[in-house]
């Protein structure tokens, strides 16, 4: 709506400068049609956000028990961060939900390549001080007298907004974040921000929710909003998907990208516990101008039923969620930083080098 | 909060017990998911809900 009101304006004001420059001695300028303040898009709702992970945070029971998966994803982050044969002396966890890198970075154990057995020193001793910032202060702080606020020395800031980090540049050493940029509207401008405050060759490693994620769950609500209510509301907020992330790092500077995917399936007993737990992780639909109303019971109903039959496999007892998780690494250019050959310059087969390259040999 | 159940939990354990009704309107929606219209499937819906509205009286 807004697109073409603008587009209509810009138009109209154009016709009228032609007119004007008729005359044959003005030379003709070139105006930038950048409008002050670079118009956003706003596919979130920020405030419904902020409120959502507020209130899920205060009941701490609950939201503790949901952390399963964001543990889980800021192990699976960490464990990147040991490829990296380096000290991190000042670390930011950017949307750090309940410190779950603090958490990971100060568990022992955290290499799993290593032979069982063989017990690797926690990441912590290699980061001096992590700063955790995130705009709920419920979520922040929930579990700030847990045993791991001793073994690394953590700084909590909250924010009233994601998108403007309030850090000098070139401070950072290294910049994480799980599962929260997910909900950034302006992830160029945040990833540029990123590439500001990091130090010249130091390393953005970030792990967000991606485009097939409850693709099971998004196309049962449709369908069960088409039968019931003969219309489709977007219960599932939109993602980014993994083939712009490259270009999105990219654009914003940083260099020497790596992008993977990796899938992580949970079976959970029906859909009603699904939602449920989405909602205690305050991870439920922040789109702008969604349907305010909770989905009726009979949706619901019917969301159960038809999930039920698109993706439970025989024999299973639970329903199957997959959640898809693109990792991100993108380093700031610095000096002495190794470059990526040209593309066709090399000049040993990878083929040889990784043996065995036809997949159909047995 | 203790005492009193969320009506997801109700939806929940009274949906657990319709399993066949359950299973007959996903079946029935599932058929012809490419072009799925308002009341399709409005016999078996209306058999799912009596059964849970039953359930949920008992439990």
């Amino acid at each position: 709506m807004h697109y073409t009101a603008t587009m209509l304006s810009l138009q109209t004001f154009r016709a009228s400068l032609l007119r004007k420059s008729f005359t044959p001695t003005i030379t003709i300028r070139q105006y930038a049609s950048q409008t002050p303040g670079n118009p956003m898009l706003e596919v979130f709702n920020r405030k419904v956000k902020h409120l959502q992970k507020d209130r899920a945070a205060r009941n701490v029971e609950e939201s503790r028990k949901v952390d399963y998966l964001k543990d889980e994803v800021a192990m699976r982050l960490c464990e990147r961060l040991l490829d990296i044969k380096r000290d991190f002396p000042n670390v930011l966890d950017l949307g750090a939900n309940s410190c779950n890198i603090a958490r990971a970075i100060t568990s022992p154990d955290l290499d799993s390549s290593m032979p069982e057995g063989v017990i690797t020193p926690p990441l912590s001793k290699k980061i001096s001080k992590l700063t955790c910032v995130e705009t709920s202060h419920a979520l922040l702080h929930r579990d700030d007298n847990e045993p791991f606020n001793k073994e690394v020395d953590i700084q909590r800031d909250v924010i009233p907004d994601l998108e403007t980090l309030p850090y000098a540049p070139n401070s950072f050493d290294a910049v994480l974040s799980s599962l929260s940029i997910h909900w950034i509207n302006d992830l160029p401008a945040l990833l540029a921000q990123v590439n500001t405050i990091l130090k010249p060759d130091a390393p953005f490693i970030a792990a967000m929710f991606g485009g097939d994620t409850l693709y099971e769950l998004r196309g049962s609500l449709q369908l069960a909003d088409m039968e019931r209510r003969g219309g489709v509301s977007p219960h599932v907020s939109p993602l980014a998907d993994v083939k712009d992330v490259g270009s999105l790092l990219g654009r914003a500077g940083l260099k020497m990208l790596t992008v993977d995917v990796e899938d992580i399936v949970v079976e959970f007993p029906d859909t009603f516990a699904l939602m449920k737990d989405l909602q205690a992780m305050g991870e439920s639909n922040a789109i702008m101008n969604r349907d305010m109303a909770p989905l009726s019971r009979d949706v619901l109903l019917a969301n159960e039923a038809i999930y039920r039959s698109l993706h439970m496999q025989d024999g299973d007892r639970g329903i199957p969620a997959t959640f898809r998780l693109i990792f991100m690494i993108g380093w700031k250019e610095g000096e002495g930083q190794s470059q990526p050959l040209q593309r066709g310059s090399g000049d040993i087969n990878l083929k040889d080098v990784l043996e065995g390259g036809d997949f159909n040999k047995p | 909060m203790p005492g009193r159940t969320r009506p997801v939990e109700k939806l929940a354990k009274a949906s657990a017990q319709c399993s066949v009704e359950v299973a007959a309107y996903g079946k029935c929606v599932v058929a012809d998911y490419n072009s799925v219209h308002k009341d399709m499937c409005a016999k078996e819906f209306m058999r799912l809900k009596n059964c849970y509205l039953a359930a949920s009286k008992k439990g």
